[in-house]
């Protein structure tokens, strides 16, 4: 039992960096209907952008962090700018900014691999390696940290998007762009937003989790995976459903890798496993959007 | 004519490597293999529009397949080849079944995922894929009585080449190819027009992933070794990008593709060293935002202007 929620404590934790992930996809998703495949290497840079400031530069945490959110906004808008917003104004089929993006991917990487040693950079812990101990349930400061972070940001994305005007003019846009467009929404604007706001989600992704792996430019790739796996199990309709298919993802995998019996390598095999399933089984995801109800 | 057009390519490309010497033949036999794997995957993403990064892990199915059949399992030759086919249409299916259920671009992530598991496999699967160091020490079998080596298996790799090509234009060419146009244009009015959208995506990425898969197979007896890193994403990758940079939906698009982004290495590493992907990747981004059509498209524009 003790081990369980240990274990708990650890996969929620993780559940929360790959609801993060969905959710850069999502906030890109909605408006546009692109899938962005670079989130995970916007965690990646984020994570190396962790490292030069915060174990290089030895900036205190708070700051950090802020300054690494603040270039990974920067990020994503810039990134709209040159690859996407050519090609929608152009009128270009959606394929066309999704293959851009995937150059774009290469070149994230490439950059990082070019200014960076190939080996894994450490990035510190913000309280450092303590233990943390609620009654039976017990687990590193870093993991509780993730959690609080993510369910933080959660509740602030849903409150703008259930609570403000401009999160309701992003909902008008996912739901119908010419309507909007009508409306008075800058589409060019939400777009925007929609993209720093995905490369902020990644990026915290990336910073959060690179204390337990380090950052190392090949880091990306399995995060996209798992990130797009919790999107599709929770569903694209729904902020909450990202965070839910996260959580999912993370306990079927350390479970499988604790206390089932094979090779601990093949826990990779369950995003694909667990994609399959829902993609075959219910494929719009456990929370239903509300406008497929209305 | 035509029969004879194909005779004289034939003779062309398979007389070739008898004036290479050995590091060049081995230079050409790749070049040859990646123009087949760019035209087969051509006829997924650029005519079907379906988007996968599984290409480059059925190539290594095929490879890893026909080694570990013949030589772990002692099966006979054209046994193995069979089951090794048989393998990837069912890897394929299993795929693209759920994957197509939904709209959007879910097969990219779905095979993303399978191309990574693929590596996991092979660098966990024991005595059975000789894990992180693959297999090795194997030797072509004798094909009824005959030793084939040198410059005449790469005579084999121009069959397979030409085979594909030829298949492929046979099928772009009849009403399925033009179905799987269709779906890539608007999935919607082929639906209307009687197009089964879903069955038309899964049969074309299960025939392009067997293609995959032969190729894999051929490709196991140039450096009579497998091994894990070779079949990574980052080919998968190299593959897509030489379809959109050569001109995506085009034969010829994607045979210019590969010869240039297999080549541009030997020419970029004097200069920059093994960081010639970031060019790839800045050639993708310019391709896209400049001429969606690539390569051959600017060919296209520049013989329109000077007619």
């Amino acid at each position: 039992m003790r081990d369980f929620l240990e274990l708990s404590i650890s996969a929620a934790a993780s559940g929360c960096v790959y609801g993060l992930v969905a959710l850069a996809y999502l906030l890109m998703i909605r408006p546009t209907g692109i899938i962005n495949f670079a989130v995970g290497e916007w965690a990646m840079v984020a994570a190396f952008g962790g490292y030069l400031l915060l174990s290089k530069l030895e900036w205190p945490y708070p700051l950090g962090m802020a300054a690494v959110l603040g270039f990974m906004f920067l990020v994503g808008w810039a990134t709209e700018r040159i690859a996407v917003r050519p090609l929608v104004e152009r009128g270009a089929p959606l394929l066309a900014p999704i293959l851009a993006l995937l150059g774009m991917l290469v070149v994230f990487r490439e950059i990082v691999s070019v200014s960076f040693p190939p080996d894994p950079h450490p990035v510190p812990y913000p309280f450092g390696l303590g233990r943390l101990e609620l009654g039976p349930v017990g687990g590193s400061y870093q993991s509780f940290f993730i959690i609080a972070v993510t369910l933080v940001v959660f509740l602030a994305v849903w409150l703008f998007f259930e609570r403000t005007v401009a999160g309701k003019s992003f909902e008008a846009v996912a739901i119908h762009r010419r309507a909007a467009a009508l409306m008075g929404i800058n589409l060019s604007r939400v777009t925007a937003l929609s993209f720093a706001g995905g490369a902020g989600a990644a990026g915290l992704a990336g910073l959060l989790v690179s204390p337990n792996i380090s950052a190392h430019y090949l880091m990306g790739v399995p995060l996209a995976i798992q990130g797009f796996t919790a999107l599709v199990i929770g569903g694209v309709g729904r902020v909450e459903g990202a965070l839910l298919g996260g959580l999912l993802l993370a306990f079927a995998e350390q479970m499988t890798t604790r206390y089932a019996p094979i090779p601990s390598g093949y826990a990779q095999g369950v995003p694909l496993l667990l994609l399959m399933i829902f993609l075959l089984l219910r494929p719009t995801g456990l929370l239903r959007s509300r406008v497929a109800k209305a | 004519m035509s029969a004879l057009r194909w005779l004289a390519a034939f003779a062309v490309l398979a007389a070739l490597p008898f004036f290479l010497g050995s590091y060049y033949n081995d230079v050409y036999r790749k070049l040859l293999l990646w123009i087949t794997l760019a035209l087969g995957y051509n006829f997924l993403f650029g005519i079907c529009g379906q988007i996968a990064f599984s290409h480059f892990a059925f190539y290594g199915v095929g490879a890893y397949s026909i080694v570990i059949f013949l030589f772990q399992l002692e099966l006979p030759f054209p046994l193995a080849i069979l089951l090794g086919v048989a393998l990837c249409a069912l890897v394929a299916l299993a795929v693209a079944i759920p994957s197509t259920r939904l709209e959007g671009f879910y097969l990219a992530l779905a095979t993303l995922a399978l191309a990574q598991l693929f590596i996991v496999v092979l660098n966990e699967g024991g005595a059975v894929t000789g894990g992180t160091g693959g297999l090795a020490n194997y030797r072509l079998p004798e094909v009824f009585g005959v030793r084939i080596a040198g410059p005449w298996y790469t005579v084999v790799i121009v069959t397979l080449l030409l085979g594909t090509l030829a298949v492929l234009l046979r099928l772009d060419r009849s009403w399925f190819g033009r179905a799987c146009r269709a779906v890539r244009d608007n999935p919607q009015a082929a639906a209307a027009m009687g197009v089964d959208v879903a069955r038309t995506k899964v049969v074309a990425f299960t025939l392009t992933s067997a293609l995959a898969g032969i190729a894999g197979m051929v490709y196991a007896f140039v450096d009579n070794t497998v091994n894990p890193p070779i079949f990574g994403l980052d080919n998968a990758f190299l593959i897509l990008f030489m379809v959109i940079v050569g001109g995506a939906g085009r034969h010829a698009g994607a045979v210019v593709g590969a010869i240039l982004l297999f080549l541009l290495p030997f020419f970029l590493s004097p200069l920059i060293g093994h960081h010639h992907v970031l060019v790839f990747g800045l050639l993708v981004v310019a391709a896209m935002l400049v001429q969606p059509r690539g390569l051959i498209g600017i060919y296209d524009a520049l013989r329109r202007r000077l007619a």
